[in-house]
């Protein structure tokens, strides 16, 4: 379980913050004190820090710049202030990205979850049962065959994997697919879904993405 | 200054000094002055009269000729003063001092407008900024709450955010002093930031989104496009036409430019609105129809792009299509430096 520290000073803002993240799986931890912000990060030693710039104290850009010096942890920014100058300062100070309010909570999860498998390397091969997915080349593999599935089959399989026993909303497979460049509408997305139904059953799969009325898909 | 106005403007003095001549004259021949005599009376007196006003003519022209001439020639005729030189004569002190005075007085004025209105914009971000965050908590409560956070909800956060960011920018785009970032960046990413913003009205409003592969990049501020593009999609979806709505995004690379075009089939404009719709609070025909219709949008979007230097145009057939072009210029000078 990958470990995100919040550094935000609005108090509403950092609990529902801390609340998406948890229902995502990620174990979360809030800095209250920010008289000693570095320390609390360097004690509680993250796999990704979210910053806020405007906090008490030091303000973010100096957090990060002092940081910097002692540590090589991932850091979003997460900020209000909406110019390209502020993003490119942040940038040279050491940012991995730069996020502004008000955000998409799902393009904010899909941020964090690039940032961490680029930095954990996390492979491209997933595997599920008896089944191997390779996300790179688009390739599923059982014991005796191989399929190909298209982008955006690729796109939405992976998605669901990787957020496996978890209700996935139709909204976050499209912010998943748009993410990639692939804009396609909600029709194209019932057809997209069905067909890798189809190619799943051929591997012997029937059924593992199971339709919640109302709610989404899950796979378990 | 002309000596014909300026003979008319001293006519009481010249007859005055006529008046004066004619008693002499009249006084003279009374005591039978000899007749040379007073030829030579009336040439002392013609000669010493007309050099007095000559001389105050020229010295009074070369003053308020240069002024004249120098307030034509400067942008800005309040700079005037420093381009002339202090006068000897006493009338000209006084209008110099007066001038002076004036001039300062209006600086500081300006000056104090100005400090104001940075103050004010100051203020307008500093608050919109402020307000980003209560909106933020309330977009991530309202998804916490509620898994499936419904269409409106989310429309009236996303009405929400837009229009504040209009206020944004709407402040940024008046003001002399911008502060955007010019860079190279990657103009399919941002037609990708865009969409994913738009994402939700899109669907709901069945709007296709058609982007063709676009792996250009072009030097420009990457939020400033974001906004520009978000008002052109914004009016797309607002003044769709029926079924198959769609809006196409694709970039022409012309030797010169390239040339960003955002086409749908929506209602179009009609022609006698085409010319207008850059134009401030200009809501025209297809206003009537959407009652959100503030046309600003068009307007920051225009003001926006000419300080980034792109060239923004509209084209449409009413009832048929819209089609906004961006051009942006490629810059030769930075490919030599890389």
């Amino acid at each position: 379980m990958s470990k995100i520290m919040i550094i935000e000073d609005d108090e509403v803002l950092s609990l529902e913050l801390k609340e998406l993240l948890t229902l995502n799986g990620y174990e979360v931890e809030l800095v209250k004190d920010f008289k000693n912000t570095i320390e609390a990060i360097l004690n509680y030693n993250p796999d990704l820090l979210l910053l806020d710039i405007n906090i008490p104290y030091l303000n973010g850009e100096v957090i990060l710049q002092n940081l910097r010096k002692k540590s090589n942890v991932p850091v979003i920014m997460v900020t209000s202030r909406n110019t390209d100058m502020d993003e490119a300062l942040s940038i040279s100070l050491g940012a991995d990205d730069y996020i502004t309010k008000p955000y998409n909570p799902n393009i904010l999860l899909l941020r964090i979850n690039a940032i961490l498998k680029r930095v954990n390397r996390i492979s491209n091969i997933i595997n599920y049962k008896t089944l191997i997915i390779n996300t790179q080349n688009g390739t599923i593999k059982n014991q005796d065959k191989e399929i190909i599935l298209t982008k955006n089959e690729m796109i939405i399989f992976a998605y669901l994997l990787n957020n496996k026993d978890k209700i996935v909303k139709r909204d976050e497979l499209m912010t998943s697919l748009w993410n990639n460049e692939e804009f396609i509408n909600d029709n194209a997305l019932t057809v997209n879904i069905s067909r890798l139904r189809s190619k799943l059953s051929k591997l012997g799969y029937n059924n593992i993405i199971e339709t919640r009325k109302g709610q989404g898909y899950i796979i378990s | 200054m002309n000596l014909k106005d300026y003979l008319k403007d001293k006519l009481i003095n010249i007859l005055i000094l006529l008046l004066s001549y004619f008693i002499v004259l009249m006084l003279l021949i009374a005591f039978k002055v000899k007749i040379s005599l007073i030829f030579v009376i009336t040439f002392i007196f013609l000669i010493t009269n007309i050099l007095l006003i000559m001389e105050d003519y020229y010295k009074k022209k070369k003053f308020y000729n240069n002024i004249l001439n120098n307030i034509n020639k400067l942008d800005k005729a309040y700079l005037v003063l420093e381009t002339i030189n202090k006068p000897e004569f006493y009338e000209g002190k006084i209008v110099y001092q007066i001038l002076y005075e004036i001039n300062k007085s209006m600086c500081e004025n300006v000056n104090l407008i100005e400090e104001q209105l940075l103050d004010f914009k100051d203020y307008i971000e500093m608050w919109i900024h402020e307000v980003k965050r209560p909106l933020a908590s309330l977009s991530l409560t309202l998804s916490n709450k509620n898994k499936l956070l419904d269409i409106k909800t989310k429309a009236i956060l996303k009405n929400l955010e837009d229009y504040l960011e209009q206020v944004l920018y709407y402040v940024r785009c008046e003001n002399a002093a911008s502060d955007f970032f010019i860079k190279e960046v990657d103009l399919g990413n941002i037609i990708k930031n865009v969409g994913i913003r738009n994402m939700d009205d899109l669907l709901n409003n069945k709007v296709d989104f058609k982007v063709e592969k676009i792996n250009v990049k072009v030097y420009t501020d990457s939020k400033w496009l974001e906004f520009i593009l978000n008002q052109i999609i914004n009016n797309s979806i607002k003044y769709k036409k029926g079924k198959n709505s769609y809006i196409k995004i694709y970039a022409l690379d012309n030797p010169d430019t390239i040339k960003l075009i955002i086409e749908d089939n929506g209602i179009g404009i009609p022609k006698s609105d085409i010319k207008e719709v850059f134009k401030k609070t200009f809501t025209g025909e297809n206003g009537r129809i959407v009652p959100s219709a503030t046309g600003m949008g068009l307007y920051i979007a225009k003001n926006l792009c000419s300080k980034l230097g792109h060239k923004i145009e509209i084209e449409s057939v009413y009832q048929e299509y819209t089609k906004v072009s961006i051009t942006f210029a490629k810059n030769k000078f930075y490919d030599v430096l890389k």
